[in-house]
């Protein structure tokens, strides 16, 4: 049943607590737009083989890059 | 494992500042390196920690409203929740403790006791 | 009916047609296979897709091209391109194996061959011919590429400069930064995180040597590390590959010599 993570699957974990974070430090009002944008985002390719190793790697950096763009604070909420 | 390992440092480090109180000249480094162990070292009632977890938890959106929540409560065996619903969990509790858990930790926290622990182990939970 | 329209159509194609095509000439069809992979499907491979175009209705260079196919064949072919005349940087590409502008290049007029596009290699991909250069961007920006100077002209004008020493900037400030370079760099395709690469350590040497800059003990200090600047093994890729005929790669060996010297 308890399936050692894979370093990648680490990755991924990370890279969605850090965007949760970084979501607890928005307007409260706003927080559960970012909350549900964060979702659905990661939601799209909940379905991914786990051994799609470059497409894995590939959405972390876009997902890294959209991070630092949304952790301006200057953004304030998202739609 | 953890509290008991740190309990026991604080305990070396007081020694080593009441040895040192013999010795002044050394005083002063010592004890600046022992006094912010100290002002946290008002720790956590344990059954307040897993009450205020069990809060959060049950306050979690993806938590189902019918599911009863204890102390022994597992995230995704007894609640359904998926490894990304226990990071936002554990990012909750983070918040309601004000600390920040190691990604390392972090990925280990599978139940509300695990979560318990590891406030109560850490020192600057509050 | 439409066999009628259409025939009036030809028609007058034939009595207005342009002044480059002359007369009726059989089309010098020429194959493009050029990288294709979106970003919208991601677990989706990278492949090659295959287009002609004659040459007869096409303009000489392979940016004409890449726009022609855009333009009639498919819209969702995505590249960069602006000034469409070597001064941007922006349409900077992988034709036939070799990192250039698209907008220089001219299209290989042998229709028996074809010509094959990729993006900049070793170089994450946003889609199709477009790299992410982020990485490049942050690495130019860590070289200051900017004067320093800690005293202002007593003047209160310009900085000014002998001739002499204009002149050494020559060769160095015509750098576009399109990092057909750097990407042709084997050096820099394996230690891309830290080796800063021929674009940008020419940019660095041009603002090294610039008589009214004076933060230059500051700028070699940065570099005075086993990889900023030492990665470089003078392959000289750099150099045969620059689209505009500059030499990064002796800009390179001089800035070595002069800390040599130090």
């Amino acid at each position: 049943m308890v399936k050692r993570l894979s370093g990648l699957q680490r990755d991924v974990l990370q890279m969605y607590r850090q965007c949760i974070r970084q979501a607890h430090k928005k307007p409260e009002a706003n927080r559960p737009n970012f909350i549900g944008y964060i979702r659905t985002e990661f939601g799209k390719h909940r379905n991914l083989p786990r051994k799609d190793f470059s497409t894995i790697e590939h959405l972390l950096r876009v997902g890294h890059r959209r991070l630092e763009n949304f952790s301006a604070a200057e953004v304030k909420d998202i739609h | 494992m953890f509290s008991s390992l740190l309990r026991g440092s604080t305990i070396a480090l007081r020694t080593a500042s009441a040895r040192s109180a013999l010795r002044p000249v050394a005083a002063i480094s010592r004890t600046s390196l022992v006094s912010p162990l100290r002002a946290y070292s008002t720790g956590l009632n344990r059954d307040d920690i897993s009450a205020r977890v069990i809060d959060v938890v049950k306050a979690f959106d993806k938590t189902t409203a019918s599911a009863q929540v204890t102390a022994d409560t597992h995230f995704a065996k007894d609640l359904g929740l998926d490894s990304l619903d226990t990071v936002e969990l554990l990012v909750a509790i983070e918040e309601e403790f004000d600390v920040e858990i190691p990604d390392k930790v972090a990925d280990e926290i599978k139940s509300v006791a695990e979560a318990v622990q590891y406030i109560a182990s850490n020192p600057e939970a509050n | 009916m439409s066999g009628l329209l259409r025939s009036n159509v030809t028609r007058a194609a034939l009595r207005r047609g342009l002044a480059t095509e002359v007369g009726q000439q059989a089309p010098r069809l020429k194959t493009f296979k050029i990288y294709r992979w979106s970003p919208d499907k991601p677990a989706e491979k990278p492949r090659l897709q295959e287009f002609q175009v004659d040459l007869n209705k096409c303009g000489p260079m392979v940016l004409d091209a890449l726009l022609k196919i855009k333009d009639e064949q498919d819209g969702t072919l995505t590249l960069r391109r602006s000034c469409r005349e070597g001064i941007c940087g922006s349409c900077a590409m992988n034709i036939g194996g070799r990192n250039t502008l698209a907008c220089l290049c001219k299209i290989d007029p042998d229709t028996s061959k074809e010509s094959k596009i990729y993006p900049l290699p070793h170089m994450y991909v946003i889609k199709d011919l477009v790299p992410d250069l982020t990485q490049f961007y942050k690495q130019y920006k860590s070289v200051q590429p900017y004067l320093q100077r800690t005293s202002v002209p007593a003047d209160g004008k310009e900085n000014l400069q002998s001739i002499a020493d204009r002149k050494k900037l020559d060769g160095l400030y015509e750098c576009i930064l399109c990092a057909c370079c750097s990407t042709s760099c084997p050096s820099y395709w394996w230690n891309q995180e830290q080796y800063l690469g021929p674009a940008v350590l020419m940019q660095a040497y041009r603002w090294l040597i610039d008589s009214r800059d004076q933060a230059s003990k500051m700028r070699k200090e940065m570099l005075q590390n086993s990889m900023s600047l030492y990665r470089c093994h003078t392959i000289m890729n750099c150099t045969r590959t620059c689209p505009k005929g500059l030499n990064p790669g002796l800009a390179i060996q001089e800035i070595k010599r002069s800390m040599a010297l130090e």
